[in-house]
């Protein structure tokens, strides 16, 4: 094919002047998942130690899961936690229309749910351990509260986050800094409803249950 | 930091959520769970127990990964998923291999706690 004009003049640039810019959304969602991976695998390590310590001679003459912790009430915690990622996730479609209320209305919800599920963990510890089963009494117990308060810790910095996205989004909006941050949230908090459904499975019902 | 010049609303991981999906990975992680607590309440042999909840499981981390993280192979999430299916191993052989060694370990080196609790007697 022939062009009316020539490809090549004095003013053809030959090269771009100016790097090629990263998706800015692309890159903080991508980085943040490869935190959570790293976190699966801080888990993965409890996960372990867990499972090396849930025997009766590391229990030291305490109860394992079976006599302290109850499957119905870990089965609610865990209605609560998938409808706290619910919420949040139903929020974060307000990002698509730039609808602020549906954001502020999802991260409400899945807050105040959060705050639930961590009320309901935190009661349950404090209970075992005014029943004689703390944390320092057996390396079985010491491992089953690490694990349960690791999880419980990533739910309240979750919560802090969702605070601190509430003024972000007041101050600045849904602009792309505030879409990637609730995009990175939201892969936090669906990512703990990963990991407590296999703490749910493996230290409730596995544990609870042989 | 670089400016950011396009429109977020327009970005594919904003766009990929939908209601549906969200829905139905609640549902579906939600219903294996409860599959999960009535085949634990009916206490089977354990290796039926132990396949059973692994099952229930997956189902509810697949679901999880597909419709809340929204990972397929499409130019936005193709590096999400091929990292996660990179780290899987690791995270399944850390904590098979160290369950493994330690319950050879302890087969040989623990006391049965049946014969510790009659040694008491």
């Amino acid at each position: 094919m022939h062009s009316e004009k020539p490809i090549l003049t004095a003013k053809t640039a030959l090269w771009a002047y100016e790097g090629e810019e990263h998706d800015f959304i692309s890159t903080r969602t991508f980085g943040f998942w490869l935190y959570l991976l790293s976190d699966a695998l801080i888990f993965a390590g409890l996960f372990a130690s867990y499972a090396v310590m849930d025997n009766p001679m590391s229990a030291f003459g305490h109860p394992l899961a079976d006599g302290l912790l109850s499957a119905s009430r870990g089965l609610e915690q865990t209605f609560i936690v998938l409808g706290s990622v619910f919420a949040v996730s139903i929020g974060s479609l307000g990002l698509k229309s730039g609808n602020k209320g549906l954001v502020l209305g999802g991260l409400a919800v899945g807050g105040l749910l959060g705050a639930l599920f961590i009320w309901f963990g935190v009661s349950d510890m404090l209970a075992m351990a005014a029943a004689g089963n703390g944390p320092l009494e057996s390396g079985y117990l010491s491992c089953l509260y690490t694990l349960l308060i690791t999880h419980a810790l990533h739910m309240g910095f979750g919560l802090l986050w969702i605070l601190a996205m509430f003024i972000h989004i007041a101050r600045w909006g849904l602009d792309a800094m505030n879409t990637a941050r609730l995009l990175c949230l939201r892969m936090f908090w669906q990512f703990q409803a990963s990991v407590w459904v296999i703490v749910y499975v493996y230290v409730y019902l596995f544990g609870g249950a042989h | 930091m670089g400016t950011h010049h396009y429109d977020p609303t327009q970005h594919p991981e904003v766009r990929q959520g939908t209601a549906l999906r969200y829905v139905l990975a609640t549902v579906i992680s939600a219903g294996a769970m409860v599959a999960a607590y009535y085949v634990a309440m009916s206490k089977p042999p354990l290796v039926t127990l132990l396949e059973e909840l692994a099952g229930t499981l997956l189902v509810a981390l697949l679901a999880q990964a597909a419709l809340y993280f929204g990972l397929d192979i499409s130019r936005a999430q193709i590096w999400k998923s091929v990292s996660l299916v990179l780290t899987l191993p690791l995270f399944i052989i850390s904590i098979g291999i160290t369950v493994w060694a330690f319950s050879s370990l302890y087969g040989r080196t623990m006391p049965d706690p049946a014969i510790m609790s009659s040694m008491a007697m």
